[in-house]
């Protein structure tokens, strides 16, 4: 059976602290202002009785994703391991999926992403610290510590001015048979990734075993990450 | 496509020797990542040390091409792995384009906040062979005591820069930063356990934890370990968090209760007063009446006699571990009730009761965890003592599922000095060290004696009125009071007038302004050798720090490299002691070689203080390792598990049990007092405590210290730290200010300041108002917050942010204007007297706010 993947967030396990969305940065290549793992806090009561929660957002990768269908050149695209995957380089930066998504999880580069460490020059003190652009040459790469195994399988390691990128499911590590980063990176152990097809899977397993919930089940996005439990 | 792990572990580039040393991944590593891998990217994962904040954990980063990528816990620590945000945004730190490349010289001679030094860069010969010269002139002069070395945080190797190096070149002035951090807390627990550490916690057997503003999934100690043991900690005990906000534990805990700040005594002494007058102590531990009646009546002293039939019948106490229960309950706890507890603490009496019944329910599973937010108070010392005295009362001390000691990996002594003092410095190295310790007003106990603590923030008082002396010359490293300390306008006044300074340092900080020289550092977790040794899960460990990457500018380590260049400068200028002590006694313990180069040294001392962990004379007593190279492959030597349960009838305090009524800090208070010619309670008053007597030594009731009148200043000011925080050098990496909203209440790219809504409404300030808050002692700027997550008259700000240096992220204008505003320019300019500490938490200055 073809997989389908998909991943599960405890709520009870996470502790909100942010590992996630850091090394996801870390992995991605992402510039300032997109955050492919990012989090949503509420805090809800009236002093002292104060409920705090923090919930992990990342994309979704809905079975039914608007993005996708709205795509007019099928830059955002499903695998067919249930990846919702998006081409750089088929995409015309219309934004319809952006429009589309009810999520938020789609973001647009308005610029080369890290234009300033191939630009900008300028330092504290001339000779005495360095500059963005000082720290690229030497690294010989868009910025030090550039992860080049992001553009396996074709993918613009860093993404170009007009294109949009998002959440990918770190599917070029998964074709290495490795976890996403933001699993690996979890310090509470509250991530769960993998095939929702294979009976015999952690994820297949533990979804069994619990009340998962979706966030905005009423898009009817069919979405794939589930949260169990409660974060407090 | 299944993929075998063993497969990855075969084929990542360049690691088959690696593979064949490296520990197999234990299972709970593999787990988290289920069917699919956790090895197998390209490149080297190379172990070394993060010290983002006191967990000290080991980990590895991905080195590719010689950068490094990205990191992830040491599969080998102790936390299996596991690390928190941290060490991610070391990171940006090591590849700060704000880093200093090469050391620089200051040619505008004013000094102040704001003022542009002028930095040029130099040659590190220039600057060593300055620096080199200061100190000849010290010594010439025969003033080598007024050399100052100042040292902020730190890895085993600063027995180098700060052990020795200061005693060399003749002067008793080693400074740290240690009253800054928890040192209240660690005298707490050495008044009650005598064990002036940090502790350890059985958090798989533990029922109940009550946190005294622990925010253990924050910050503080073991903090990925804590992460990642919470869920299953809160399926089996109860948390209840004591913090004035809600902490991220808080929000997690099955209660919050939100603390006036500064009365965690207060709270702790009404639950020890429940816990006596229900009976419901540890029997075992404590003991008991020897009728097995309860005499802890409220509002009567345990009466040392009862009349039966006629006769006279004494009242015996059998205390078995501890000493002096009685004596706390006649000398305080009597009275001591939740109701009167309530107004003072803002907490329900029927919740206190509550909470002293469920704590003492957990008994010997049950923690009392103080944190620096219940204890570095000006009154803290005592607090600190309260909140500990609770483990004593139901017997979770060194026991099954509570609060425990710990052992230390071994490492090799430093070899002695005594051989290499230059005659000439005798007179100098036995004046009094600068920061006042045990002077009248500041007993700074330990080990029952006076002036044994650091006061590391009234050096700049102490500067500035030249009191002991005069200091002529200092050299700082991994530090930045003018930022970090209480006081920072005594910090900015003793800088500015301090005749030559010279600072190592990764960043263009603020105390690094007030510098004559700058020395460029090395990013500790990336670029240098070191070690720390730290406790997590119940295992002591030393993790070893290497460089994963060559830095890209000219740094050097600051604790070794910086040292042995000036001692081969004052080595040709004729004064050659200090290289022969480096040179004949850190040879490279493998092959004898003497360390010619500064290279060399930072390599052979490390290797030479972690030896008894690498060269399998530590085998028996915890993990194997047979070589150097096998220590930097594995990256930490961890212990065999803490056996429970030995320390107990053997605690370091004056009687050996743990104390209820402190002997040990009666005969530190006493040494104190003898040595000034002062009585007991003349000693505690100049210490600013309120209670006399006897009444003194047992965990009481003292009053907050607050500054400012309630009218003018309408809120207490509560401090808080961030989950990524890499103690105070994350504030140049935007990733800190992309993600800030983990810390709960705050939000991205701000420096909020939280306050209660009805707070908002009563003094007409909305969300996002720009305003001035404003103490006696100083005014910041800042943004409003509106959240109930905490209590209306006070207001909560996130220390960190408000640098006018260090960076072009962390200053709005490099050099001048702030991003942020620095809660420490707020503050009193006071202390914890019995311990030195730096008072950050407890309410101690009032605000106003005023919108701009």
């Amino acid at each position: 059976m073809a997989k389908k993947y998909g991943m599960i967030i405890d709520l009870h396990r996470c502790v909100g602290c942010g590992a996630c969305d850091l090394a996801c940065k870390s992995e991605n290549n992402t510039p300032v202002g997109i955050d492919w793992a990012s989090h949503k806090v509420e805090t809800y009561g009236i002093f002292p009785k104060v409920t705090y929660t923090h919930t992990p957002t990342l994309c979704n990768h809905c079975e039914d994703a608007p993005c996708v269908r709205v795509c007019p050149t099928q830059a955002m695209h499903k695998t067919d391991e249930g990846f919702v995957v998006h081409d750089p380089s088929l995409c015309i930066g219309c934004k319809s999926c952006m429009l589309a998504d009810p999520y938020g999880v789609i973001f647009f580069n308005k610029e080369h992403a890290f234009l300033d460490y191939a630009t900008d020059d300028s330092s504290i003190i001339k000779g005495g610290t360095f500059s963005k652009k000082e720290l690229s040459d030497k690294a010989k790469a868009p910025f030090p510590n550039f992860n080049a195994a992001r553009g396996a399988g074709g993918y613009e390691a860093i993404r170009r001015k007009g294109a949009v990128e998002k959440c990918t499911f770190c599917n070029h590590r998964v074709a290495q048979g490795l976890a996403p980063a933001c699993v690996v990176a979890c310090p509470a152990d509250a991530r769960i990734f993998g095939d929702l097809n294979d009976e015999k899977s952690q994820i297949a397993t533990t979804l069994k075993a619990n009340k998962p919930t979706v966030l905005l089940p009423e898009k009817g996005t069919k979405p794939k990450v589930f949260y169990i439990r409660s974060y407090n | 496509m299944s993929i075998n792990r063993r497969d990855f572990l075969k084929t990542t580039a360049g690691s088959a020797a690696v593979a064949s040393t490296l520990s197999i991944f234990p299972e709970e590593v593999e787990a988290k990542t289920g069917e699919l891998g956790y090895e197998g990217e390209v490149g080297k994962w190379v172990a070394s040390t993060c010290q983002g904040c006191t967990s000290w954990c080991s980990i590895q980063g991905l080195v590719v091409d010689g950068k490094v990528i990205k990191v992830r816990g040491n599969p080998n620590s102790p936390s299996g792995g596991r690390i928190c945000p941290r060490p991610h945004l070391a990171l940006q730190q090591v590849y700060d384009p704000d880093r200093v490349k090469t050391p620089l010289k200051r040619t505008n001679p004013k000094k102040g906040r704001g003022i542009d030094p002028k930095f040029v860069p130099i040659s590190w010969d220039e600057a060593i062979n300055t620096i080199a010269d200061k100190i000849m002139e010290l010594i010439n002069a025969g003033e080598t005591h007024k050399f100052l070395l100042t040292r902020g945080r730190y890895t085993g190797l600063n027995e180098i820069m700060y052990g020795t190096f200061p005693k060399l070149i003749g002067s008793p002035n080693n400074i740290s930063h240690s009253a800054l951090c928890a040192d209240a807390e660690e005298f707490g627990r050495e008044q009650s356990e005598g064990y002036p550490a940090y502790a350890d916690f059985d958090l798989q057997n533990t029922r109940y934890i009550l946190g005294w503003s622990s925010d253990m999934v924050a910050s503080n100690r073991q903090t990925p370990w804590f992460i990642n043991q919470f869920g299953n900690v809160k399926d089996r005990a109860k948390i209840t968090t004591i913090d004035p906000r809600l902490s991220a534990t808080g929000a997690k805990s099955h209660r919050w209760l939100p603390i006036i700040p500064g009365t965690d005594g207060a709270l702790a002494i009404a639950i020890a007063h429940v816990i006596l007058a229900e009976g419901k102590w540890n029997k075992d531990f404590v003991g008991d009446f020897a009728d097995k009646v309860n005499y802890f009546v409220v509002g009567q002293e345990v009466p040392t006699e009862i009349i039966v039939e006629d006769k006279k019948i004494p009242i015996v106490f059998n205390e078995i571990h501890t000493n002096g229960v009685v004596a706390w309950w006649n000398l305080e706890l009597k009275d001591r009730t939740p109701e009167w507890a309530e107004p003072i603490t803002g907490i329900s009496a029927k919740e206190i009761r509550e909470v002293a019944r469920e704590f003492a329910e957990a008994g010997s599973r049950a923690i009392s965890w103080t944190s620096p937010g219940s204890s570095m108070q000006i009154r803290g010392g005592i607090s600190a003592f309260a909140c500990h005295a609770l483990n004593g009362l139901v017997g979770s001390v060194d026991s099954v599922g509570g609060i425990l000691q710990q052992g230390s990996a071994p490492t090799a002594k430093t070899p002695d000095v005594k051989p290499y003092l230059d005659p000439r410095f005798a007179e100098s190295l036995k004046k009094p060290k600068i920061d006042q310790r045990g002077t009248k007003g500041f007993p700074a106990l330990e080990h029952m004696k006076s002036g044994q603590f650091v006061v590391t923030s009234r050096v700049a008082q102490a500067m500035l009125d030249q009191d002991p002396y005069d200091i002529k010359m200092a050299i700082g490293y991994w530090n930045n009071w003018v930022f970090s300390s209480m006081g920072t306008k005594h910090w900015e006044e003793a800088m500015a007038k301090l005749p030559f300074f010279a600072h190592i340092t990764t960043n263009i900080a603020e105390m690094t302004m007030f510098a004559d020289i700058v020395l460029p550092a090395k990013m500790h977790m990336l670029e240098r050798y070191g070690f720390a040794k730290n406790k997590q899960n119940l295992t002591a460990y030393l993790s070893v720090h290497q460089p994963l990457i060559k830095p890209y500018g000219d740094a050097k380590t600051d604790e070794t490299e910086v040292p042995f260049l000036i001692a081969q400068a004052l080595a040709k200028k004729g004064f050659d002691l200090p290289l022969k002590y480096y040179q004949e006694n850190f040879k490279d313990p493998e092959t004898g070689k003497v360390p010619e180069t500064a290279e060399e040294f930072d390599l052979f001392a490390t290797k030479f203080f972690t030896k008894p962990c690498w060269d399998g004379s530590s085998n028996s007593k915890g993990d194997t390792i047979n070589s150097w190279n096998e220590l930097l492959d594995k990256g930490i030597w961890k212990s065999k598990r803490y056996k429970i349960g030995e320390k107990i009838g053997h605690f370091h305090t004056a009687t050996h049990k743990f104390e209820f009524f402190s002997e040990t800090l009666k005969a530190g208070m006493q040494n104190h007092a003898d040595k000034h010619k002062m009585t007991l309670d003349e000693a505690i008053e100049a210490a600013n405590y309120t209670v006399k007597g006897e009444a003194f030594f047992v965990p009481h009731y003292e009053p907050a210290v607050r500054y400012g009148d309630e009218k003018t200043y309408p809120f207490i000011f509560i401090d808080h730290r961030s989950r990524l925080n890499r103690e105070g050098r994350s504030q140049n990496s935007p990733w800190y200010y992309s993600t800030k909203s983990v810390d709960p209440g705050d939000e991205n790219e701000k420096d909020v300041t939280k306050i209660n809504p009805l707070d908002g409404k009563k003094f007409g300030l909305k969300n996002g108002d720009k305003v001035r808050v404003s103490s006696m002692f100083g005014t910041i700027e800042s943004e409003i917050k509106l959240w109930e997550g905490i209590r209306p008259g006070t207001v909560s700000k996130c220390y960190g942010q408000g640098h006018w240096a260090y960076g072009r992220v962390g200053s709005e204008i490099f050099g001048s204007k702030p991003r942020g505003g620095n809660n420490n320019d707020l503050y009193c300019y006071d202390w914890e007297r019995l311990s030195g500490s730096n008072p950050r938490h407890g309410g101690h200055t009032r605000v106003k706010i005023e919108k701009i």
